[in-house]
This record gives structure tokens, C-alpha cells and sequence, in this order.
């Protein structure tokens, strides 16, 4: 057992179909695989949900109180209702909050625990802003909020926007890939080996304090921050520094 | 040799995760008792408190758990062969660019989290709002410690190739600068973080004006440590390895480092303090937002001016010899 399994993983390089040895044609086996695994539980999910809706009690009032706690959130940042920044938010969130805590499913990892998965979370969040900003306000003022205060502080302006998408994308991989190697290597390697210390583990419910406490409760809090921080740039950027 | 190695790798390993974990347990502290001295004072707001409490502690344990993954990340990574004497000195670099800001962090961002405390306290009905400002500006704040991160990752990416000492004051310096240039620029939104989140308390009719000046704000104070990111970055990408050693090039690396880490720490506090006082004036007379936005991002460009000299030095440094 090496903590380094969690870093390495399987590669598969397509690059050999046009003579390509660089590792950007390659794919991540593990980050693809249980990717598919959470987009096909958020499927079934939702059939299920559109099945029931209809039919049960419980589950119309998780749903519903579910889209109140986001039309809030979202009611809370616009002063006008907008179906698609909406639907955005709340599939990001799903999406975030189900890559997060899939570890409590045997035999599957995070997704998030992979650079690559949170940097193109982030990267979509920016152009979706971007593209929304230039959509409400113009390409002309678009271009002219890099300048303002001053002209010279169009560099500052460049790097800081840049800064924002590094920063969010490292915060919720940091945190997920921290939390997940912290519980994984407390159960693999530090108790594995001695009897009375994995029974110790399972029986004080340590293991699984820290199960919840990494996987469900830190996912969730990084999942509702990441959207929080994207709600806040796109109400910005549609509405202007003064609109809320 | 060898005694040397292990020593600078194991306490690179230990104070990486160290000093974090004493900030953030300082931090927690704090905002615990707040949260009691909050519920003593308004205990039918018990339940919406403890909300803010958790949440609050829980974003400050962000901090040691970048340090426990970095720290791990030293130990592992070089498990089977031991390190090389220059790599292992390197990785001073990367406990100098995670422990100084996590350790600041740590400390610092208890500060919105024990305001919000007292904010809920005195608005219990407006806690929704309170608890998604808190959660923003402590997401905020931890920006540094995010930027620490990620110059610790190319560092040790980079501490396998190293084979002169001057390359190894090259990582050394270029962790110095970011974790030192980090400390006053936390320390100042951490200022100003909590005056804004008491400022809700005071007068929540200014909560619209107050979230866009905090946006703004925070992105002005924020400005040094790009200054200290984009030294660190330079010293990392741009400044070339060389392949024979030259000690004297060295020092003169880690002197870049230091300046532009030690050249943001007044600027980062004092424009913090200035952008706390406006927030506070906001929250009195929220009509004479505009003067007092302005005057603030002013002062503050005036200000940020004596971190840009210190980085105009680093550049010398590293490019004009």
C-alpha cells in the first residue's frame, strides 16, 4: 500500500492514432469511469424523480424544498428571474455535491480528487460568466470594464480574473483531495495490519465519523461554495457592480 | 550529509502540517467562544448561530488540510529512494510556501466568523443573508492559502531535478516569497472582513451597498499577493536552471524572494485598515456610499504604490544584474 495509488492512476493514451506521445491525449481511466458513474445516478435520479412526482408525498416535498432553498439562494443575488442561469447553478451544484460524496459508494473514488475534473468545472463557470456579462452588457462595456478604475490596471484586471478560476478550482480540488486521502490513508494504511486497531476503528465508529465528516459534510460545504462563489461573478457580470 | 538531508525533510514534512493545524486550532477557539458569548446574549437565536459557528469553523479547517495533503505528499513521494541533499533542502521552500499562510489564515479568518456570531445575535431574522456573506468573504480570504498550494506542488514537482545549491535557493526563494508575501495581505482582509460582517449588524438596509464594496475591496487588497505570486512564478518558470553551480546568483534569488515577500506586508495590512474603516462608515450612513468608495480605493491605490517598489526591486534582482 503506497499513498502514491491515490496520485498515479491508469492512463490510456489515444495520442498513437495521429503519431502523439503528449500526455494531454491522455485519459484517466478512473476520473472517466466514475465521472459516468455519478452523470448515470443524477440520471436515474432524475427519471426517478419525474416518475414519483406525481405519485408520492415525500417526494414531491423533497423537491420542492429543494428548489426553494435554490430559487433563494438565487432570488437572494438577481433582481430578475433567468431559467437558464438558474438551471446553470443548480446542475453545477448537483453535479459538484454527487462527485463529492460518490466515495460513500464501495469501490468508487471522487472525481473531484482529479485536477483535471475541477479546472474545467471552473473553466465553464468563467466562459458561462463571460459570455453571459458580454450577452447583458454588450461586448463595447465588456471591453471597458477591463480598463476601469484606470487604464493601467488592465493587467491587474487580466490576472485577477484568471486568479479567480485558479483559485476556485484548486479550493474544491484541495479540500476533496485532502479530505479523501486523510480518511483513505487513516483506514488503509495507518490501522491496516493490526487487528485490534481496525477493530478499534470500526467498532468506536472513527472510521466512519471520518467517512461523514470528509465525504458528506466537507462535499457538501465545498460544493455549495463553489457555487456560491460562481453565483456571485455571474450576478456581477450581468448585473453590474451597483445591481443587487 | 545524510543527517542533514533527513533533518531538513523531516521537519519540512512536520511544520507543513504544524504550524497550520496550531493556526486553525487558535482560530476555532475563537470563534467557539464567540458563538457562545453570542448565544448568551440572544439565546432564542441558539440554532441559527450554531449554523453560522459550524459553518465557519468548517471553512477554517481548509487551511490544515492543505497543509496535511502537502505534508503527505513530502512523505510519500519520496518513500522508496531517499532524496537527494539538494532536493531535500528545497523542500524548505515548500514549508515556507504552505505553513506562514496557512498558520495567518488559521488565525485570521476566525475574525468574519466570530463577527458573524455577534451579527446573528443582533439580526437574528436576517441570518440567510449573514450566513452566505460570511461563507463568501471567508472564501475570499483563504485565496493566499490556495496560491501557497499551488507553488508547493510545482515546487516539489520540480525539487527531483535540482542539482546545485543555486537551484535550490531558486525554490527556496521562490516559496519565501509567496508564504511571506501572503501574511500582510491576510491580515488586512481579515480587517476588513470583519468590520464589514459587524457593519450587517449595525445596519442591515446597507447589506447592498456593502456586498459590492467587499467584492471591490477584496480584490484591491488582494493585489500584493499576485505581486508576491507573480515573483514566486517568475522564480519558478522564467529563471533558468543552471547546470554549474554559482553561489553568488543564488543569494541573489532568495534576496528577490524576501524583498518581494517582506515588500507587501505594511501595504497589505494598512490598505485593509483603510477599506475596514470605510466598511464601517457604510454601514452608518449607507447614503454617502459612492464619496466613501471612492475615497477608500484612493487611499488604497496610493498605498498598494509602496508594494509595487519592492517588486521593481525583485525584477532587478532577478533579471538586471
Amino acid at each position: 500500500m503506497n499513498g502514491l495509488e491515490l496520485i498515479t492512476d491508469k492512463q490510456w493514451s489515444v495520442g498513437y492514432l495521429f503519431n502523439s506521445q503528449h500526455p494531454f491525449f491522455n485519459i484517466s481511466v478512473h476520473t472517466i469511469t466514475n465521472t459516468w458513474i455519478v452523470l448515470g445516478i443524477i440520471l436515474v435520479l432524475a427519471l426517478a424523480t419525474r416518475w414519483a412526482l406525481a405519485r408520492n408525498g415525500i417526494v414531491r416535498y423533497l423537491y420542492l424544498s429543494f428548489t426553494r432553498f435554490f430559487l433563494d439562494l438565487y432570488n437572494q443575488s438577481f433582481t430578475s428571474f433567468s431559467m437558464t442561469h438558474f438551471c446553470f447553478i443548480a446542475s453545477i451544484f448537483i453535479f459538484i455535491l454527487l462527485c463529492n460524496i460518490i466515495s460513500i459508494i464501495p469501490w468508487t473514488e471522487e472525481p473531484t480528487t482529479d485536477l483535471n475534473t475541477t479546472l474545467s468545472l471552473g473553466i465553464i463557470a468563467f466562459i458561462y460568466t463571460q459570455i453571459a456579462g458580454i450577452k447583458a452588457e454588450g461586448l463595447w462595456s465588456y471591453i471597458k470594464s477591463y480598463f476601469s478604475p484606470f487604464f493601467i490596471m488592465m493587467p491587474l484586471n487580466v490576472v485577477g480574473k484568471l486568479a479567480s478560476v485558479i483559485s476556485i478550482s484548486f479550493r474544491l480540488f484541495g479540500n476533496i483531495f485532502g479530505g479523501a486521502i486523510i480518511s483513505k490513508l487513516w483506514i488503509q494504511q495507518a490501522i491496516s495490519g493490526s487487528l485490534l486497531l481496525e477493530l478499534f476503528g470500526i467498532l468506536s465508529g472513527i472510521n466512519l465519523i471520518l467517512t461523514l465528516f470528509f465525504g458528506v459534510f466537507e462535499g457538501f460545504l465545498q460544493a455549495f461554495v463553489f457555487t456560491m462563489l460562481t453565483l456571485t461573478y455571474l450576478s456581477l457580470a450581468v448585473q453590474g457592480e451597483g445591481g443587487h | 550529509m545524510t543527517e542533514i538531508t533527513g533533518l531538513a525533510h523531516y521537519l519540512t514534512v512536520a511544520f507543513a502540517v504544524g504550524l497550520p493545524a496550531v493556526g486553525v486550532g487558535i482560530g476555532q477557539g475563537w470563534t467557539s467562544t464567540a458563538a457562545l458569548d453570542a448565544i448568551d446574549r440572544q439565546p432564542s437565536a441558539k440554532s441559527d448561530i450554531v449554523k453560522v459557528a459550524i459553518f465557519g469553523m468548517a471553512l477554517i479547517e481548509t487551511a490544515a488540510v492543505m497543509g496535511a495533503f502537502v505534508s503527505m505528499l513530502i512523505l510519500y513521494n519520496n518513500w522508496d529512494t531517499p532524496p537527494s541533499y539538494y532536493a531535500s533542502l528545497s523542500t524548505i521552500g515548500i514549508a515556507a510556501a504552505i505553513s506562514i499562510p496557512g498558520f495567518v489564515l488559521g488565525l485570521v479568518s476566525a475574525m468574519p466568523a466570530r463577527a458573524a456570531c455577534f451579527t446573528v445575535a443582533r439580526q437574528p431574522f436576517f441570518t440567510q443573508k449573514i450566513l452566505r456573506f460570511m461563507v463568501l468573504t471567508l472564501s475570499l480570504i483563504q485565496t493566499p492559502v490556495i496560491f501557497g498550494f499551488i507553488v508547493s506542488l510545482i515546487i516539489s514537482s520540480q525539487a527531483q531535478e535540482v542539482t546545485t545549491m543555486r537551484d535550490c535557493l531558486r525554490l527556496i526563494a521562490s516559496g519565501i516569497s509567496i508564504g511571506l508575501g501572503s501574511v500582510g495581505p491576510a491580515i488586512g482582509l481579515g480587517l476588513f472582513a470583519r468590520s464589514v460582517c459587524l457593519g450587517l449588524g449595525i445596519n442591515r438596509r446597507a447589506y447592498d451597498k456593502i456586498f459590492s464594496f467587499t467584492l471591490i475591496s477584496q480584490a484591491i487588497i488582494e493585489t500584493p499577493i499576485i505581486f508576491a505570486l507573480v515573483i514566486s512564478v517568475m522564480l519558478l518558470f522564467v529563471v533558468p536552471p543552471l547546470a554549474e553551480e554559482n553561489l553568488i546568483d543564488g543569494i541573489a534569488l532568495l534576496s528577490a524572494g524576501l524583498c518581494a515577500g517582506f515588500g507587501t506586508i505594511g501595504a497589505g495590512i494598512s490598505s485593509g485598515r483603510t477599506a475596514a474603516a470605510a466598511g464601517t462608515r457604510i454601514a452608518h450612513t449607507p447614503e454617502t456610499y459612492s464619496l466613501l468608495a471612492q475615497t477608500s480605493m484612493f487611499a488604497q491605490g496610493l498605498i498598494e504604490a509602496s508594494a509595487i517598489y519592492p517588486m521593481i526591486i525583485a525584477f532587478a534582482l532577478l533579471f538586471l544584474r
